[in-house]
């Protein structure tokens, strides 16, 4: 996958760093390249966004969770419990 | 220094770590995949916190703290009980793969555009068809926004190892989701291919 276009730093590579990059892991030298990668290979910036849209959904829909309320109250009361037991 | 009594570390407990409690049981539902255990599995985690809370250094990462204390919990207790054979995970990658999974995982902005008509719960759904350690590594990563030395605390492995899980997963997780979409109808154009 490549756009055709020379690049100071080539397509496969850039997709190689993706994720460190999307996930703030990347060192300060290499963003540096990716940024300026992404802003001129119209591609590989589609390929992370499109990765990030994902990501995102993928976030939302596996967050929602309420913990029982008398799951939380026997919790509380469990510790309350130990804390007279010796 | 003084010494905290046990009402006063109870206290600071309740104050502490019980705002995680929505996180924590969140975590545990993705984990075991059905709320009956998650609920015992959230109730260990918390009570086996409050029983280590004296060896917990105040000021450290205490989100990480807990939630290395589920994950354990989860793997000594539901993966056994759930009597799922054991998943290796086959951690590390060649170079050779991860140059595919640079090549291969990009999706195109069409494809991204035809998993987004896809239900809450068929990408719920996705997510927990992955085997454990990439479920794991995937949720901690994408759903809670843990860094990679973190997530390596919490599954007790080496960071690599955490990259390789997540490379995987995430590949695993949209070559699904793929399919989902692909069984619905919402077959994105292949360009090139």
């Amino acid at each position: 996958m490549s756009c055709g276009n020379h690049h100071d730093v080539p397509c496969v590579e850039v997709l190689a760093l993706m994720w460190v990059y999307i996930d703030g892991e990347i060192d300060d030298g290499h963003r540096v390249e990716v940024t300026v990668h992404l802003q001129e290979c119209p591609p590989c910036a589609e390929h992370f966004t499109a990765e990030q849209i994902v990501q995102a959904r993928i976030r939302r829909c596996c967050t929602e969770a309420a913990t029982p309320e008398d799951v939380r109250a026997r919790i509380v009361s469990q510790i309350q419990a130990s804390l007279h037991s010796n | 220094m003084t010494i905290e009594t046990k009402d006063e570390m109870a206290a600071r407990f309740e104050r502490d770590v019980m705002p995680f409690l929505d996180s924590l049981y969140g975590a545990a539902l993705r984990m075991t995949r059905n709320p009956a255990d998650a609920e015992d599995l959230v109730q260990e985690t918390t009570l086996k916190a409050f029983s280590a809370f004296d060896s917990f250094t105040e000021g450290t990462n205490l989100r990480a703290w807990l939630f290395r204390i589920l994950t354990n919990s989860y793997i000594n207790q539901y993966r056994k009980k759930q009597r799922q054979p054991f998943q290796t995970s086959a951690d590390e990658l060649t170079d050779g793969e991860l140059n595919e999974v640079g090549e291969h995982l990009g999706l195109r902005s069409a494809e991204a555009e035809a998993l987004d008509h896809l239900a809450d719960a068929e990408i719920v759904d996705a997510l927990a068809a992955l085997p454990d350690d990439f479920r794991m590594a995937v949720y901690l990563a994408d759903v809670e926004g843990f860094a990679y030395k973190e997530i390596a605390e919490i599954m007790d492995t080496p960071v690599g190892t955490v990259m390789s899980r997540l490379s995987r997963g995430r590949k695993l997780l949209r070559e699904l989701l793929r399919e989902y979409a692909a069984e619905r109808g919402f077959v994105a154009q292949e360009v090139g291919s």
